[in-house]
């Protein structure tokens, strides 16, 4: 049963990538990878309700070995990074740009992990509430700020030739987000 | 000329015999005899990797699990994510609300928790109360891993399997203090190679399901994945100045690296190749670690792998093996 889980969960993530058309294989095989997929999460117990009693004890089991999600880091090809950039404005006209910061380079790799999980399309419904949270904590140690305008963008580094031809990473934004201390508003 | 008359019984034993073999092939292969050299290798590894963990964390524990407004993006995000999974995995949210019952501030129950995670290594690595020890561990890193799962790698998803097979196998091992002071009977040797059958059986699965999705990514073939792996802002530990000097290197690198993971599970359990995969994959962890600076992610898997298959595996002559023996004759 144990090793029958952790090939559903490993699975249904290589399906899934396939499903995407992220990796070499043609497209036709993209929609038989999309029913694989739901077949190995049903294995899971995701088509059932969410109050169910299996899927919840399947979930705990998979969280608790920490086979919850598959092994495919890196693959099939390395992600581009993403950063959070603020812009925080005082009353006097002053602008500062900051970003949030962590103190050890153990808790930096936790953050970049988060940042990259922005980007993905599941999270988008706790997105705002979670820069929102970023941005308070760079407000914390900037309490005279008035406001704040967060912007969120993918880095696209060079390849190694256009590196070699002096080319250096691209900042593309995907969204940002205006906080004040009354309300926020979604640009 | 004498005919033999085989009887019904005999005839149906012949026909099972072959059924009879498979199953005593699964058995000899799910419960070989193992002493438990690899369970104190594991034992002192995860110890050593709690502790990395819990220091490498010290100065930003509180700012990563506190609560909305005290730390970096609150612990509630992700216990609310966890909890939509399932509200029986744990997380530091339950042990915040069992301390108020005792009028303790959150403040305080995650340093007792940061606390008890640091001593639950110091005793893992000592050998001393070790199922407690390996449980405590487990729970509390459980409990990191979910609370902060927005801020979660693959490090901690390798931290809690090798936790949880820790925490269930048959300890003490005879290297640990528990052994030293107790004296407790020797364990079975089938139990011990049974856990570390499913220690080896799921990194064939890591590294199978890992080589195959890099596999079906092109970025692979050609070195272009690495050199974007290892210039990643967060990983860069080695100028792209210096890495553009082995640029012809890259490729060779990554296609060593996809077919070296996909084939893990082939060879090795070939006891001629067994050595060179294992060299490799602990060279490949190593070199992750210090290319990229992913060090707890590296030490796991090096632990993981060395436990699994670098340990010997000769079975030491106990009690228990001469009583079965004994039995058996």
């Amino acid at each position: 049963m144990h090793f029958f889980l952790i090939t559903a969960v490993c699975f249904a993530g290589v399906f899934w990538l396939i499903a995407q058309g992220s990796t070499i294989l043609p497209s036709a095989c993209n929609e038989y990878a999309r029913k694989a997929e739901l077949v190995a999460t049903w294995c899971l117990g995701k088509a059932a309700r969410a109050s169910n009693p299996v899927r919840r004890g399947i979930a705990t089991y998979l969280h608790a070995v920490g086979i919850q999600a598959g092994y495919s880091f890196f693959a099939p090809n390395v992600p581009s990074h993403h950063r959070l950039s603020l812009e925080l404005f005082y009353d006097d006209g002053r602008v500062e740009y900051e970003v949030p910061r962590v103190r050890s380079r153990a808790a930096a790799l936790r953050l970049d992990s988060l940042l990259d999980r922005l980007s993905e399309e599941r999270y988008e419904p706790v997105r705002e509430a979670l820069v929102k949270r970023l941005a308070f904590s760079v407000w914390r140690e900037h309490p005279d700020v008035k406001k704040v305008r967060a912007t969120f963008g993918s880095v696209n580094p060079p390849g190694i030739n256009e590196f070699e031809y002096g080319k250096t990473e691209t900042f593309q934004p995907m969204f940002s987000f205006d906080f004040s201390l009354r309300d926020e508003q979604k640009q | 000329m004498q005919s033999v008359v085989k009887s019904p019984g005999s005839q149906i034993s012949a026909g099972l015999s072959p059924l009879r073999k498979c199953w005593q092939r699964i058995v000899g292969f799910l419960f070989p005899p193992e002493s438990d050299t690899w369970l104190a290798v594991l034992r002192i590894g995860l110890g050593l990797q709690v502790i990395a963990y819990a220091l490498f964390l010290r100065s930003d524990w509180h700012y990563l699990f506190a609560s909305s407004g005290k730390g970096l993006i609150g612990r509630e995000v992700s216990e609310a994510i966890t909890s939509f999974d399932s509200r029986w995995i744990p997380t530091f949210g339950w042990l915040v609300a069992l301390g108020r019952n005792l009028n303790m501030s959150e403040d305080a129950v995650l340093t007792v928790a940061w606390i008890c995670l640091l001593s639950a290594g110091c005793l893992l690595l000592l050998g001393l109360f070790c199922r407690p020890a390996g449980i405590v561990a487990w729970f509390l890193h459980l409990c990191a891993a979910e609370s902060g799962g927005l801020l979660a790698y693959g490090a901690d998803n390798f931290m809690t399997t090798a936790l949880f097979y820790l925490m269930l196998s048959p300890l003490p091992d005879r290297y640990s203090f528990d052994q030293w002071v107790a004296k407790t009977k020797p364990r079975n040797p089938q139990v011990l190679g049974f856990w570390r059958r499913v220690l080896q059986v799921h990194l064939c699965f890591v590294y199978f399901i890992g080589g195959l999705a890099k596999c079906l990514g092109n970025g692979w073939w050609d070195g272009s994945n690495l050199w974007r792996s290892l210039i990643r802002p967060t990983f860069t530990v080695v100028p792209p100045d210096v890495l553009v000097r082995f640029k012809y290197a890259l490729p060779v690198l990554g296609i060593a690296i996809c077919l070296l993971e996909v084939s893990y599970p082939i060879f090795i359990w070939i006891k001629r190749t067994r050595l060179i995969w294992l060299v490799c994959i602990l060279a490949m962890h190593a070199a992750i670690g210090l290319l990229m600076g992913l060090y707890l992610f590296a030490l796991v898997m090096i632990v993981m792998n060395i436990a699994a298959f670098g340990a010997p595996s000769t079975t030491i002559q106990t009690n228990w093996g001469q009583r079965r023996s004994d039995e058996r004759r």
